[in-house]
């Protein structure tokens, strides 16, 4: 909807159906190279549709959950379709901020789409939103500063290294490296030195995130909260978070190869300035490493000795709100992003960031333009993407589980006992999750 | 006092009044209105004074409203203290005092958020100001991330940030009083101490109590650098109650929970300023009838 | 204190000061010049190259301009002279009406007045959004610059001043026969010019970095703020810190140049005006 005083909107409605059949669709997300790429969807979806105009609004990344929450608290009728981060879809439906997709775009949607990304659009039963795209992590590693240390880089892709989907396969299932083995590795290179003398061993790239730090209780099998979502007990505080939990808080306290603060993107500036022997990033900053001087690597996902795979995924969904007067035109441009061969044809091509569409997962397997690197971590990704990935735990109190989680783990690395910090955590999403379900 | 010529009332105050209802007054009470409500199962629902009663019992709520006492106790003396003595300083006539008083200047144009950004870099184990400590053999001290520092840290932050635009509201005070005063007491043999404590201080009562009110108001609200730095840790040591609201409201999505400690804040904010409007302003020599 | 000691120990305190103030902001200004992957080079760990712009570049300048950064930094400047211009006159006006005048109520409303800034502004962001909204100033200049006209801290300021200003003065002009409004533009206007500009200094700053609602108020972006503007220097992935930097530095110039003309009425000062009792 065009900005209009609340009073006229009505009006302006009744004329706008009457006089001439334009519909104006908003969608309010993140600036920058997705604001691109959804640009360049949009302007397909108008060619086609002469009485559909598709108009983007913008926040800068920092800013846009609160704001965009202040929006569609507001039931703000001017936004059509909000850009939704997977796991705040469980709290946007409970507070009725956004609408659930009809059965026919569900049913169309987990026939095209990879479960887990069905499943964390998916809140009390009913599809809520639709997946962009998806995400990926994997092992960074600098070969020189590695092999300077007497240590053995993994194996991995590498400049110049051709990967067919076997190979890739027989990589990501049996030549995945430990969190053991980084941290051997990690004490070799950093000494007692690290990040004065000598570079820092490793570091992950969001510094205490649940998205980021999930698969290390998940690698020891255990979730994060119970299937009911109503408590983090015996989860978070289990016996598989703690061993977890410890091996983080060692990283930084017993064997101190581990920054304890890093900024957003710090990581990998680190990383390209030969600081940082290992990283576990996104696949985001591939490109951003394959320019620098840096000899590097992409290793698989760590796992524990004695646990199985497990990888961050999840992205950007796109909904479309309850406030929005023109529902069925938002679901359909919604459908025709998400869903359509054109829609997410462009959209890959744009951004360039994992598909949540078999199609295009199954494209990137078998078109050989994916062998050579680096577009073979695309490849490594997509694998990921179907065998090892878990999605974070639906549940309204998402937010309170973030930031307890993300508490707990800063206060572990700045020295409080792992017990200590995980049973607070768990007491604030009990109680968290005891409010927001009140009946 | 003057009778008061109705028209030129109405003429001079409804811009202001008028301003201040429609874009203050009225939302703060739609605000205070929403701290009666809380959202039950996706629905919007009345509980009255439910919100209160919750935080009487919430331990997270108690331990952040020591923490705001302690941060506000600290960093308010310590910023009119030093805003005074920079507007001191400021207004001495001395060579090269030009190029000083610019660099005074310095940190009002920077924004907070860049200015936090940059500290961080300062004060990292591995930043800046340890690696000066480290050259006299000093440190590393974890400034951000030890309970013992972190607070200070982040009072020293908005300390740099705050103390040059307090400076200028001091330095216009200064120039209120008139300088034949402070003459006449050098003439008659006054040291330069007396004469800051029985003179400039006493006339520079309101302006003082302008500033103390101002600074105090905006220690009470400040979070940014909480947000940005400290998420409120390590172990709670600098979760301020308005960033335990920021959460509440815009990141939990609960917005009657963090109304309602949005009102305890200002309660609280209000006897302290009760407090100091009854300390600092009987004093201007008001004229007998 | 021998006079020379106290100068020695007044530059020292001085010097001190300015270290403190400069040195932070030295490395921010050197770092706007380096190309973006070398800014934390000589950080982690921290060696004193790090206070040289080695390597150098101005591709970050180049950047910000680029990006459209001078009509980002014109907005602003309009946005915060109209809302310094009309504050002025706003809040001086009614400071002036609590400052000499009684009217039933007073005490109340002032304190009212007093207490409307006590609020965080995130407290009522939402509430005045749907107020804004429905007076249809959304995407306008109106929706920046009105509701951050009339101040209770900037009426507070010149009430205070007000009430210091010697009721004689008033009651002279009274008894030439001036009006109200020309005593306070010929008799309490020039006294309270170090007033004027603190007050003018805080609702431009207040512009200067105002970024929530910004964001909220001009949702179509097409007419963007400093803050709003910087905000897009971190995106998901990345942060332009070089560029950062550099329009941290310009931000930070501008109010300083515009401070630097009016010193003279602060400075001359002691010397000079001021309120005789």
């Amino acid at each position: 909807m065009t900005r209009l005083p609340i009073l006229t909107t009505a009006l302006a409605i009744g004329l706008a159906t009457t006089a001439h059949a334009q519909t104006t669709l908003t969608i309010l997300m993140i600036e920058g190279l997705d604001k691109g790429a959804m640009e360049a969807v949009a302007a397909q979806y108008m060619q086609d549709r002469a009485d559909v105009k598709v108009e983007i609004q913008s926040l800068p990344w920092n800013q846009f959950f609160q704001v965009s929450e202040m929006r569609l608290k507001s039931g703000d009728a001017a936004v059509d379709l909000i850009y939704t981060d997977a796991p705040v879809v469980a709290a946007y439906a409970a507070n009725g901020y956004i609408q659930p997709f009809d059965a026919a775009v569900a049913d169309e949607a987990k026939a095209k789409l990879v479960a887990p990304s069905v499943t964390a659009g998916t809140y009390d039963g009913k599809l809520y939103s639709l997946p962009m795209n998806s995400s990926a992590q994997v092992l960074y590693y600098n070969v020189d500063l590695l092999k300077a240390a007497g240590v053995t880089p993994p194996n991995g892709l590498t400049k110049g290294s051709v990967a067919n989907p076997d190979a890739i396969a027989t990589l990501a299932s049996t030549d995945r490296w430990t969190f053991e083995q980084i941290a051997e590795a990690a004490k070799a290179v950093s000494g007692s030195e690290g990040g004065k003398a000598k570079p820092w061993g490793f570091a992950f790239e969001q510094f205490a995130e649940l998205y980021q730090l999930q698969p290390l209780g998940g690698s020891l099998g255990s979730d994060l909260i119970s299937a009911d979502a109503m408590t983090a007990d015996s989860y978070l505080n289990g016996e598989a978070w703690t061993k977890a939990a410890t091996w983080w808080s060692d990283l930084f306290n017993s064997w101190n190869v581990s920054p304890r603060s890093l900024g957003f993107g710090e990581a990998a500036q680190m990383f390209t300035n030969g600081q940082l022997a290992m990283f576990v990033g996104g696949t985001w900053n591939v490109a951003a490493v394959a320019q620098s001087s840096i000899n590097f690597g992409i290793a698989p996902h760590p796992k524990f000795a004695d646990g199985k795979a497990a990888t961050p995924t999840g992205s950007w969904y796109l909904s479309v709100t309850k406030a929005s007067p023109d529902a069925a035109a938002a679901t359909d441009f919604a459908h025709y992003a998400a869903l359509s061969d054109q829609g997410t044809d462009i959209w890959f091509d744009k951004l360039n960031q994992l598909p949540t569409t078999n199609r295009l997962l199954d494209k990137i397997n078998a078109d050989n333009s994916f062998d050579a690197f680096p577009a073979s971590v695309m490849r490594l990704s997509a694998w990921e993407s179907r065998n090892t990935a878990v999605a974070r735990p639906v549940t309204v109190a998402f937010s309170q589980l973030q930031d307890a989680f993300r508490t707990a783990f800063t206060d572990i690395a700045n020295g409080v006992a792992v017990d200590e910090a995980l049973a607070t955590a768990v007491d604030s999403y009990d109680q968290a999750a005891k409010r927001l379900n009140r009946k | 006092m003057n009778r008061s010529p109705i028209k030129l009332l109405v003429l001079t105050l409804a811009p202001a009044l008028l301003g201040l209802a429609v874009f203050r007054a009225y939302p703060i009470g739609l605000a205070l209105y929403e701290s009666l409500y809380t959202t039950i199962g996706g629905e919007r629902a009345f509980i009255g004074l439910g919100n209160y009663l919750d935080l009487l019992t919430d331990a997270g709520f108690w331990k952040s409203l020591r923490v705001t006492l302690w941060f506000n106790l600290i960093i308010n003396p310590l910023q009119v203290a030093l805003a005074l003595a920079l507007a001191l300083m400021f207004v001495q006539k001395l060579p090269g005092m030009a190029v000083f008083r610019l660099l005074f200047l310095i940190p009002i144009g920077i924004s907070l958020p860049v200015a936090v950004i940059i500290w961080r870099i300062v004060l990292l184990p591995e930043g800046f100001l340890n690696g000066v400590l480290g050259g006299v053999g000093l440190g590393p001290y974890r400034f951000l991330t030890s309970p013992d520092f972190a607070l200070y840290s982040i009072i020293a932050i908005a300390t740099w940030k705050g103390v040059s635009y307090w400076m200028i509201f001091l330095v216009g005070g200064l120039q209120n009083i008139p300088p034949e005063i402070g003459e006449a007491a050098r003439l008659e043999g006054a040291s330069p101490w007396q004469r800051l404590w029985l003179i400039t201080l006493p006339l520079l009562r309101p302006t003082l109590l302008f500033v103390l009110v101002a600074d105090v108001t905006i220690n009470f609200l400040l979070f940014a650098p909480v947000f940005m730095l400290t998420g409120g840790g390590p172990r709670g040591s600098t979760n301020v109650l308005m960033y335990e609201a920021y959460k509440s409201g815009f990141v939990f999505g609960d917005m009657g929970r963090a109304m309602a400690i949005v009102v305890c804040l200002v309660a609280l904010l209000l006897v302290i300023v009760g407090i100091q409007f009854r300390l600092l302003s009987s004093a201007p020599p008001k004229e007998t009838p | 204190m021998p006079p020379v000691l106290r100068k020695a120990v007044l530059y020292l305190c001085l010097v001190a000061a300015a270290i403190i103030f400069v040195l932070p902001l030295w490395w921010a200004i050197l770092s706007s010049f380096r190309p973006n992957d070398a800014i934390f080079r000589d950080l982690f760990p921290f060696t004193p190259r790090a206070l040289w712009p080695e390597p150098f570049t101005l591709d970050a300048y180049v950047a910000i301009f680029e990006r459209g950064f001078g009509a980002i930094i014109a907005n602003t400047l309009l946005v915060a002279a109209l809302t310094t211009a009309l504050g002025l006159v706003v809040n001086a006006l009614a400071g002036f009406a609590f400052a000499l005048f009684d009217f039933p109520g007073k005490s109340t409303v002032l304190g009212i007045v007093v207490v409307s800034f006590m609020l965080p502004f995130e407290a009522i962001a939402m509430p005045l959004y749907t107020v804004v909204s429905q007076l249809g100033w959304i995407d306008h200049v109106a929706a920046l610059v009105v509701p951050s006209v009339a101040n209770g801290l900037a009426v507070f300021l010149f009430y205070q001043f007000f009430q210091q200003v010697p009721k004689d003065y008033s009651e002279a002009a009274r008894l030439e026969g001036a009006g109200w409004l020309r005593i306070l533009w010929s008799v309490y206007v020039p006294l309270s010019l170090p007033t004027c500009i603190s007050a003018g200094l805080m609702l431009f700053i207040f512009q200067w970095e105002a970024f929530l609602w910004p964001l909220l108020a001009m949702p179509a972006q097409q007419f963007k703020v400093i803050q709003v503007g910087m905000a897009a220097f971190q995106d998901q992935y990345t942060t332009a810190w070089n560029q950062l930097f550099g329009a941290a530095v310009i931000t930070a110039l501008i109010p300083m140049l515009l401070l630097i003309p009016l010193q003279r009425y602060y400075v001359q000062g002691l010397a000079g005006s001021g309120i005789k009792g």
